[in-house]
């Protein structure tokens, strides 16, 4: 048994130590937020927030988050945080097939809550490792600059 | 029957280490590529010892467990090693994958081995029989081929505190996130006095092992920068002749020229 966190509550997984968390997120729990894209850390579909940092689900095995605490989209939208960053992105139609957008949402909250202030350049680099084949990101920075305006004080 | 072993303790760690045929897992995002079922892993990621980054007074020494964004923003970290790591992968990648796990993963590409290179760092590695410590120009025997026994783990690496300030890096890659290096190139030049104290260079990803030739940077050191640009044609040729890349996603010319340009550049920056 791998005991840890998630989205607040304390669970405990029958998974082998060696499966990805993502597909133990998606079987297991049926939390299907985080999506599968590639499977080797290339695209950010598959983030969730490990131990307060973003990381790609896919690339991480089961046996080594013993303790952990894990975050995945579903945690997220319970939170105030999500209220803006959603807004934000429905506002200025930052988000089209949706694929990329849960990650793509937790990508923006890990970079808001180290940097509540970031400029275009920071949220580029914040977002570098979520792909995005629809938008061509322009409306997805400008949602979390709009995001970072709107919810001052939240980060 | 799936074997993995989780463990916060070092001890334990190199306990099983000896008795058991594991794969150590540092960060995984090498290793979960190819996400193995029956493999039996070792997992370190959670072991204070290997996560510390410390210095004494010769050497900043980074845990092998230490991960990217860890090493990013510690103050010890010197600032060649941060600009490699800020052009590594994306952030979410650098959260999880380690500096270690880099080193031990023995690709020529692997954007903080070369800094370890060009610096001359020293690896630490362990076993429950002991530890030693060696050059990392030793760690790496040819293509994927390690000096590292079956029940060792590398515990440490120790890089120079001196001499590190004027240096020159560059990664050339398909794009600025996510890309694996189709060159890179590091370099170190220290004038003192007038005369050029130390010069080190590394080329990654252009054969099996990263390329650091102290014989040829040699060449270099002692000379004031009016003598180093008499030996420039010289010391550009020893380069010529060692650089023999191999074909990738990119040719080898490609990786050649771009070897030659990066290496004109870095002396052009210093004067030469």
């Amino acid at each position: 048994m791998i005991k840890f966190i998630l989205n607040g509550e304390e669970v405990n997984s029958k998974a082998n130590p060696n499966e990805r968390l993502l597909d133990v997120l998606r079987n297991e729990f049926c939390l299907t937020g985080a999506k599968c894209g590639c499977k080797e850390g290339e695209c950010g579909a598959c983030s969730v927030i490990l131990d307060n940092r973003l990381v790609n689900s896919c690339m991480v095995a089961m046996g080594s988050i013993e303790g952990s605490t894990v975050m995945t989209i579903e945690g997220y939208s319970k939170t105030d945080r999500f209220q803006v960053l959603s807004k934000a992105y429905a506002d200025v139609s930052a988000v089209q097939c949706g694929f990329c957008i849960p990650g793509m949402l937790l990508a923006s909250e890990c970079l808001l809550s180290e940097n509540p202030h970031p400029d275009e350049e920071e949220i580029r680099r914040g977002i570098s490792g979520n792909l995005c084949r629809c938008t061509g990101y322009n409306a997805i920075v400008k949602a979390i600059k709009n995001a970072a305006k709107e919810g001052k004080g939240l980060w | 029957m799936v074997n993995s072993y989780f463990t916060t303790s070092l001890d334990e760690a190199l306990e099983i280490r000896n008795t058991k045929p594991v794969i150590p897992y540092a960060g995984g995002t090498d290793l979960m590529i190819k996400a193995d079922d029956q493999a039996s892993y070792l997992f370190l990621n959670k072991i204070p010892e290997l996560k510390q980054i410390r210095e004494d007074e010769e050497y900043i020494r980074i845990g092998a467990c230490a991960t990217y964004s860890e090493v990013l923003h510690h103050r010890l970290t010197p600032q060649i090693l941060k600009d490699a790591i800020i052009e590594l992968a994306a952030p979410a990648i650098r959260n999880l994958g380690t500096v270690g796990g880099n080193v031990c993963n023995g690709s020529p590409k692997g954007d903080s081995a070369l800094i370890f290179f060009v610096t001359d760092a020293l690896l630490r590695l362990g076993s429950s029989r002991g530890e030693h410590t060696l050059p990392i120009k030793e760690f790496y025997l040819g293509r994927k081929k390690l000096a590292l026994q079956n029940d060792e783990l590398l515990l440490e690496i120790l890089i120079p505190k001196k001499g590190l300030e004027h240096y020159y890096y560059k990664k050339i890659g398909a794009r600025n996130a996510l890309a694996i290096s189709r060159v890179s190139f590091a370099g170190i030049l220290n004038v003192e006095e007038g005369r050029i104290k130390n010069c080190a260079t590394a080329f990654g990803a252009v054969s099996d092992v990263v390329v650091r030739r102290p014989d040829i940077d040699q060449m270099m050191i002692g000379k004031t920068i009016d003598e180093a640009k008499d030996t420039k044609k010289e010391y550009l040729a020893a380069y010529d002749e060692t650089i023999v890349p191999i074909r990738g996603r990119v040719s080898a010319e490609y990786r050649k020229s771009v070897c030659m340009n990066l290496l004109q550049d870095f002396l052009e920056t210093n004067g030469i």
